[in-house]
């Protein structure tokens, strides 16, 4: 400690208030009791009340609040979870569409390159009936 | 030998004090007014200087001392020990103080550099060392005010100061530094150089 912080420190040293502070004092004490002795009639019933009152904790002005976010965070998280099922399902429907056009092509195709086959397969009959007659006829 | 003696009167002196002031309180929370006027006794210096260095004003002192001590009153069940006790007053004393204050700067503002020097002779004079530092001391902002009056009159450290005023501790000791250097400044300018 350096002269200065002597000098605040001697400064600031501790006062006594005016001799009847602590009558004064007292005497709103006593005022206070005055207000407060027609309460104590119903004390009994005051602490009755208590008893069955919930423990009021500091913690508990959040609870409130609390539950309120964890209840939009469940409805926020079904929300999402509908739209995703309903998005899946439309997904799957689409995915069959494409997948049952694809087997009408393949089919169409099929249906076509056979009616080719068919067609040739009747042409080369054709002419093996046609070469038989002309060879009975000799 | 003789030096052991002293030292265990003095642990014992101690140790009875501090059993006494434990009885006063518990007293006191029974609804004891005695034991309840004891404490107002044991710790008016303490709350009105406090009040009193804030506010440079013996009567506004005197009325926030009084209200921290009917407050003291109200919530008396909650004090746990005598040296809660201290704290809790010593924080009580703070708020009221910086309430006072705020209330009183919408009436009225001077800052640190318009207030006026105390007028004093070159010479250097014990008395007048002591009403310029009270002087200069009131006109710092409230804050810093408050953080030099717990200093320097409860010789309180930096972090019990930051404790008490639920106050980041670097903020308390830029505050103190910030105090110092102005009140070195205004200390010599009104009343010349001082050996540091």
């Amino acid at each position: 400690m350096n002269r200065f912080d002597h000098e605040l420190t001697h400064a600031l040293s501790r006062e006594e208030p005016s001799p009847d502070f602590t009558d004064r004092v007292m005497a709103r004490v006593a005022e206070l009791q005055k207000r407060e002795k027609p309460r104590k009639k119903t004390d009994w019933l005051r602490r009755l009340a208590e008893f069955f009152q919930p423990p009021q904790l500091k913690w508990m002005k959040w609870v409130a609040p609390a539950a309120m976010a964890v209840l939009l965070l469940i409805a926020g998280f079904g929300v999402h979870h509908r739209r995703e099922n309903e998005r899946r399902r439309l997904a799957e429907i689409a995915e069959g569409e494409h997948a049952k056009e694809q087997v009408m092509l393949a089919m169409r195709i099929a249906s076509a390159k056979l009616n080719v086959a068919q067609k040739k397969v009747h042409e080369t009959a054709g002419h093996e009936d046609r070469g038989s007659k002309i060879e009975d006829r000799r | 030998m003789a030096n052991e003696t002293r030292i265990d009167q003095l642990i014992e002196r101690k140790e009875g004090g501090m059993q006494r002031a434990d009885d006063t309180l518990s007293r006191a929370k029974d609804g004891d007014q005695t034991a309840f006027a004891d404490l107002v006794r044991e710790h008016q210096a303490m709350v009105f200087s406090l009040a009193h260095y804030f506010s440079r004003d013996r009567a506004t002192a005197e009325d926030l001392a009084q209200e921290v001590f009917i407050h003291l009153y109200l919530h008396l069940v909650s004090i746990e020990s005598p040296a809660h006790l201290k704290f809790w007053l010593r924080r009580v004393t703070g708020h009221r103080c910086i309430d006072y204050a705020r209330k009183e700067y919408k009436k009225k503002t001077v800052s640190v550099d318009d207030a006026p020097e105390p007028v004093a002779p070159v010479e250097f004079k014990d008395s007048l060392m002591t009403e310029a530092l009270r002087r200069i001391v009131a006109t710092l902002p409230e804050k810093p005010r408050l953080v030099v009056t717990l200093r320097y009159q409860e010789d309180l450290d930096p972090t019990e100061i930051a404790q008490l005023l639920d106050m980041p501790l670097n903020t308390v000791k830029s505050h103190l530094r910030r105090s110092l250097v102005i009140l070195r400044e205004k200390v010599t300018r009104s009343l010349g150089e001082i050996k540091v």
